[in-house]
């Protein structure tokens, strides 16, 4: 290999890292839980990458980066008193410092930060102090060469998920990302997020896990102290609805034996025995203990595309994106509604798309496509995609160096990194992708590539989006 | 395991008359901030009192509760310190460093400090990314079983399908919180 300095990709999400460097772990990045954990078993505490070394998984408890850091009702004019959660951003570097320290070890990377460079994902609408945080740690403590820092959702243009063989991929492409802590809408123009039509719904995979752990321990055994196996079971037993009525009908009829009802068997970690689903009509000894799952299968997941039915006053996912759409260009509309594409955790739940595709198909104009695309791994896609970008040989101009951070602090990074904030003045000139409504969203005219201080050429352009259209 | 079967229920003070639907709506974000901890155990929702301070338990900091920092104070104790792989000696680490590990800031100081609630109208920021309200009424779904909520408490208001969940929610949940 001719590569000299080696790149670290870290997709950092707020319930595991995907980690890995390039040109070796491009298929399967490492994943490692972004957690403390302190097992009850042993009482021994277990940072990131030792969390796979704990035996008994009963009782975690655990201590996340991505803290919620507290909840309140704020004022914000002018939409008046709403509710903010502030979970999702990266708030303990305490606990993500000796997380990262293990990651970077012999342990897991092996990587010599200082002879490296980095790329890393952060949550959508990172505020800058915090963004200011991010770049101390990469340059101050690591020492990286150069580094970038991006959502997660700018990158999948670049990965396997829209990539149609012998075509290049769509100008427009609206990912759905359902992580841990949230679900986003994103839109992308030419390789570019849309901030202004960026939405949120505060559904995420902690949520489900705390809700159906909460509904069990109401109905059946209490599971309060049991997040992780809750969460093990809500990802073997949980299913989008695709006719929510119809289950409800079905799990009330015949409680005990109808199509959707399921024992799942918890595990026993003393035999060493992991939990599962029972088999329809599987005898089980004494020693076994089960846990019904009814409605509970699907009245969970419900609540990413109906939050009213757990009191959270915001739309579901479907009208969500059609509330993104309208944001957008007119005549671009069409194209987003034909390119959608699903991300993260939440979205491997069977039914999900096929869910979604249903609901779409009625809330979007009748002469208008719509295709939603999941990944065979949405919980991978991010990484996979980031690897894809890095691999270009334009990468190295959108990363800060080392060099520039110690010249000009994080201020190095906010000229250079394009996210939802106001371009700054001194670099501002012309390049405002898709300012207010979206109206002015194709300027064909203009050069609006993320700033590569280096040179502008058409190969530096739009992260290569727009490249060869523009050539033509 | 194994866990213990349905925990023994909490008794509901089924006495006095209809809750204001102020209480009714504050028991509601309550729960929806008990969802979103990290080591949800104890739902806080039961008697009257609840609802009332917002803030989230002390405990939900998780492990080392000693780590724990409030406003101002440095931690105790942090963990990244601790452990050193690779049998490398620590670090000399910066200022910054060092103040980002020791001071763990909390959502109001973090958001004041952003100046995000301060940006132009046209500026998009987290803060107005959130999705908008729904435009269809909430359905009722029972609170005891899941299936269609037909009937409402009159008390708390929480849904129930008949008189078997009823009686269910009189015993276990009434006035615990809503929805
Ligand atoms: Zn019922
Ligand atoms: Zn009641």
């Amino acid at each position: 290999m001719s590569i000299t300095t080696c790149t670290v990709i870290l997709d950092n999400g707020a319930s595991t890292i995907k980690a890995g460097i390039l040109g070796i772990h491009d298929e399967q990045p490492r994943v490692i839980p972004n957690a403390i954990v302190r097992a009850k078993g042993d009482n021994a505490t277990y940072i990131g990458h030792e969390v796979a070394k704990c035996q008994d998984y009963t009782s975690l408890r655990f201590r996340l980066p991505f803290e919620k850091v507290g909840a309140r009702t704020l004022t914000i004019h002018p939409l008046g008193p709403t509710r903010y959660s502030c979970q999702g951003f990266l708030v303990d570097w305490d606990a993500q410092k000796a997380i990262w320290d293990g990651l970077f070890s012999k342990e897991v990377l092996a990587v010599n930060t200082a002879e490296s460079s980095l790329l890393i994902t952060e949550p959508y609408f990172n505020l800058p102090n915090i963004q200011d945080i991010y770049d101390q740690f990469v340059f101050e403590e690591y020492e990286f060469r150069s580094y970038f820092r991006c959502s997660p959702a700018s990158l999948v243009p670049y990965g396997p998920l829209l990539a149609k063989p012998n075509m290049s991929p769509s100008e427009c492409l609206l990912v759905i990302d359902s992580g841990f802590s949230f679900t986003h809408v994103v839109p992308i123009l030419e390789g570019a997020v849309v901030w202004e039509a960026v939405k949120r719904i505060d559904v995420g995979g902690k949520l489900l896990t705390n809700h159906l752990k909460e509904t069990v321990s109401y109905r059946q055994w209490n599971m309060m102290e049991e997040t992780y196996i809750m969460n093990e079971i809500k990802e073997a037993c949980c299913f989008v609805s695709e006719d929510f009525a119809k289950d409800l009908e079905t799990c009330r009829a015949r409680p005990t034996r109808n199509p959707i009802v399921q024992d799942y068997i918890f595990p026993d970690y003393s035999a060493h025995r992991p939990g599962r689903i029972r088999a329809p009509g599987e005898s089980l000894g004494e020693s076994y203990q089960t846990l019904t799952m009814n409605n509970e299968r699907f009245t969970i997941p419900e609540i990413l595309f109906r939050p009213t039915d757990i009191g959270l006053e915001q739309a579901g996912l479907s009208a969500t994106v059609a509330a993104s759409i309208a944001l957008l260009p007119e005549d671009l509309q069409g194209m987003f509604w034909a390119n959608i594409g699903l991300v993260g955790g939440n979205t491997a739940m069977p039914g999900f798309r096929n869910r979604l595709m249903a609901e779409l198909r009625s809330l979007a104009p009748i002469d208008c496509e719509v295709a939603v695309y999941a990944s065979d791994e949405p919980i991978l896609e991010a990484y996979r995609s980031a690897v894809a970008f890095a691999a270009r040989p334009e990468f190295p101009q959108f990363a800060v160096t080392r060099e520039e951070y110690q010249e000009m602090g994080s201020n190095a990074c906010r000229r250079k990194f394009r996210d939802w904030k106001p371009v700054e003045k001194d670099s501002a000139r012309g390049r405002e992708p898709a300012k207010g409504k979206g109206a002015r969203g194709r300027a064909d005219e203009d050069d609006e590539s993320p700033p590569p201080a280096t040179k502008k050429s058409a190969r530096g352009r739009g992260r290569g989006r727009g490249a060869s259209k523009r050539q033509s | 395991m194994p866990p213990a079967r349905r925990q023994p229920v909490r008794q509901a003070q089924n006495t006095s008359g209809p809750l204001d639907p102020d209480v009714i709506s504050k028991r509601t974000k309550r729960h929806l901030d008990e969802l979103e901890r990290s080591n949800y155990s104890e739902p806080t929702g039961s008697g009257a009192h609840a609802g009332v301070s917002g803030e989230p338990d002390e405990e939900d900091e998780g492990v080392a509760p000693g780590g724990r920092t409030t406003k101002g104070r440095a931690r105790q104790a942090t963990i990244s310190d601790k452990r050193q792989w690779d049998g490398k000696k620590p670090k000399k680490s910066t200022m910054n460093i060092r103040t980002a590990i020791l001071y763990k800031k909390n959502l109001a100081v973090l958001l004041d400090e952003s100046g995000i609630e301060q940006m132009p109208p046209g500026v998009p920021t987290y803060l107005r990314a959130v999705a908008s309200a729904p435009l269809e009424p909430p359905r009722l779904l029972c609170s005891v079983c899941g299936y269609w909520g037909k009937y409402k408490c009159k008390r708390c208001a929480m849904p129930y399908c008949d008189i078997n969940c009823e009686g269910i929610h009189n015993e276990t949940r009434c006035e615990r919180r809503v929805i």
